[in-house]
């Protein structure tokens, strides 16, 4: 963070300490703590133990910063696809409150390697209905059909 | 190789960022990068030794599936990895100085290399544009050994002559680089200040000068050589779809 204008303007976020291991200093960055994580899993079991089969980006340090977790899930699957390979839960139950089954659950976007590219003309009506304030018209119009 | 037959700025643009990648280093590229993903996977194709790691989680993907989309998110720099090694950790790896390059873009940027990407125009709380912020390049930039500013335009919007707002600024220990259409600049380790250090065959030190709002000192530099038939033919290899040309 050295050289960026951003510590100065945020010093809520942003705090230089003496280095107690040396003479210089360190930019500390305060530890974010989300209320809720929702997260988009491939596979979940009713306990909430998550694999995730593709790109996990920041997904389970988020999980593990956030007070709660919910999940959504393309499939509910047993637990023992976790207990064949415990390396491949990326999430562990005691870190989750709820799971929610709901494949497509990513979309518009992304979930490797169920849909791999990014449905435009639904991101663009989503990206419209936060402007309009409409958003529950948009979710409601995305799960048609399922409830 | 003739400028404007067998190559153009985007293949030359290209070229420069590619002949930057050195065997043996740890590469990395931010967000919506398609131009250094599109180099990348041509250096890996002209047989360049190095590690390639993004946002997507992705080693080493496999460099021969040519991208579909001019974007950095996708299955595309995922598939065909040899690991799996996330944006938390890769921000780890260059804090512990052993990332060697980052390809990190700018809105705009100065003589001194200092960066906007939080805003330009306004102040920080009522900006005229507001950009990505500086998840990235404010935390690398710092640690990185050699950061290289990839930036597909040159004008004086652009290179201005003072940054008011750095989202980051380079470190006077690491080297620091701008690449643009038609040159590319240099900070050396040690010093404050970008140098022009070389243009490409198609423009002069003249024309980067009425396009860049800082002053240039330098009046003779050397004239990069134009791409390769090799380089031209690894780009063409990777890139079918033609995603280079998404930033030009």
């Amino acid at each position: 963070m050295w050289g960026s204008d951003l510590v100065a303007k945020n010093p809520d976020f942003y705090h230089i300490y003496k280095n107690p291991w040396g003479d210089d200093e360190v930019v500390c960055v305060r530890a974010l703590v989300p209320d809720y994580a929702i997260l988009h899993v491939q596979e979940a079991d009713i306990y909430g133990n998550a694999r995730i089969l593709g790109p996990s980006y920041q997904d389970a340090l988020m999980a593990r910063a956030a007070k709660k977790v919910i999940l959504t899930t393309e499939r509910i699957v047993g637990t023992y696809r976790m207990q064949e390979e415990p390396k491949l839960t990326a999430i562990p139950h005691f870190l989750v409150e709820a799971v929610v089954e709901l494949p497509g659950g990513a979309k518009p976007g992304i979930c490797y390697p169920e849909y791999l590219t990014v449905d435009w003309a639904d991101h663009k009506a989503y990206q419209k209905a936060v402007k309009a304030d409409e958003v529950k018209q948009f979710a409601d119009k995305m799960l048609e059909g399922r409830a | 190789m003739e400028f404007g037959k067998d190559y153009g700025k985007p293949e030359m643009f290209a070229t420069a960022v590619m002949r930057e990648i050195k065997d043996g280093e740890i590469v990395f590229h931010g967000l919506a990068s398609s131009t250094p993903m599109v180099v990348m996977k041509a250096a890996k194709a002209l047989g360049k030794d190095f590690t390639y790691v993004t946002l997507s989680d992705g080693v080493d993907h496999d460099w021969n599936r040519p991208p579909y989309v001019a974007s950095t998110l996708t299955e595309n720099t995922y598939t065909g990895s040899v690991a799996t090694f996330g944006l938390d950790e890769i921000f780890d790896l260059y804090a512990s100085g052993k990332g060697d390059i980052a390809f990190l873009s700018c809105l705009q940027i100065d003589k001194t290399g200092r960066i906007a990407m939080s805003y330009v125009g306004g102040d920080y709380d009522h900006p005229k544009l507001r950009g990505p912020g500086g998840a990235g390049s404010a935390t690398l930039t710092p640690v990185t050994k050699r950061t290289i500013i990839w930036k597909t335009a040159h004008d004086k919007r652009t290179m201005v002559e003072h940054v008011e707002f750095a989202t980051t600024s380079p470190a006077v220990d690491k080297e620091f680089t701008l690449i643009t259409p038609l040159c590319i600049f240099r900070k050396p380790v040690g010093e404050k200040l970008l140098k022009l250090e070389c243009i490409f065959p198609y423009t002069t030190v003249d024309e980067v000068k009425e396009n860049t709002a800082w002053v240039i000192d330098e009046t003779e530099v050397p004239v990069m050589a134009p791409p390769t038939e090799e380089e031209l033919a690894a780009l063409k290899k990777v890139d079918p779809n033609n995603i280079l040309a998404f930033e030009f």
